[in-house]
């Protein structure tokens, strides 16, 4: 016999606080506008950005994109297992994510090391002031994202602490610094 | 965990993943073809990677089981992003040529 509750639509939901989706949407619309701002003054010289981004290891790129989206993968499991009250499984899944999140900023402080190495600073030209300033500003909000895995890890250690609410929140802040990177990446390392 | 929404994840996964890797490869460009501008390669990577958000916002963020105007508001900046980052490149193309 199929149960009545199972027949009907799930309710929707807003993930997480809504403060946190204000948040979310404000971040999305300044990190717009730097990026904006870098493809029309990359529009103005075309071939001093193309040679700088020459010098950027696409592969590399690519490695840190698949590095995010999984950890975003990861921390959507996170979530989907707290709410099942599997939480074993899902502080599991938040130390994957804090794994992953630490592989990223490892190997982006190991491409800024070679870059700099290689004598590529921030002020070498315009290309570079942009990677520099782009990939900065993202690792700084992946360092804030370390501080709100923590209290994700703080919520599911403990029974007497666990709050759904606020677990979503801090997969919300993790995911959007995983968006962040699709566009940086596809911005910095692919288009010509 | 529930095996559907395990699996959902799962899928989500590996199709962004084999999206990001189809991108290596315009890395297989050389020599003079990668040191020119390419419209082509430059619109396919922004659409490329706005459809990689869209993704993660509904599957991965939850976006799909959102309330409305949650699904409005993402999809608008989506939108805006596509039409701020292409506009802004055609647009500068056309007035670096003069």
């Amino acid at each position: 016999m199929t149960n009545a509750a199972n027949t009907q639509p799930r309710p929707r939901f807003v993930p997480g606080q809504p403060d946190m989706w204000a948040f979310v949407l404000f971040e999305a619309l300044v990190f717009t506008a730097y990026f904006v701002v870098y493809v029309v003054r990359r529009t103005q010289s075309p071939e001093l950005f193309l040679e700088s981004q020459a010098h950027l290891d696409l592969r590399v790129g690519v490695f840190h994109t698949l590095v995010l989206l999984a950890s975003s993968w990861s921390v959507a499991r996170c979530v989907q297992a707290a709410r099942e009250r599997s939480f074993r499984t899902a502080l599991t899944n938040a130390f994957l994510t804090l794994l992953l999140g630490f592989v990223f900023l490892v190997s982006k402080v190991l491409e800024w090391a070679a870059k700099i190495e290689e004598g590529f600073g921030f002020t070498s030209d315009e290309f570079f002031s942009f990677y520099y300033f782009l990939t900065a500003i993202h690792f700084l909000h992946l360092l804030i994202g370390f501080g709100v895995l923590a209290i994700c890890v703080h919520q599911l250690w403990s029974p007497a602490r666990r709050s759904q609410e606020t677990i979503e929140t801090c997969a919300t802040y993790w995911h959007t610094i995983d968006f962040l990177w699709v566009l940086i990446f596809a911005l910095l390392y692919v288009m010509r | 965990m529930n095996a559907g929404f395990e699996k959902r994840l799962s899928v989500v996964l590996l199709a962004l993943s084999a999206i990001t890797l189809s991108q290596l490869g315009v890395g297989s460009l050389e020599g003079h073809a990668a040191l020119r501008p390419n419209a082509t390669i430059t619109s396919s990577a922004i659409v490329i990677a706005l459809i990689k958000v869209r993704i993660i916002l509904r599957e991965f963020m939850e976006v799909r089981h959102a309330p409305v105007l949650l699904c409005r508001l993402t999809d608008s900046w989506v939108v805006l992003a596509g039409v701020g980052l292409l506009g802004s490149y055609f647009v500068g193309m056309a007035i670096a040529r003069g």
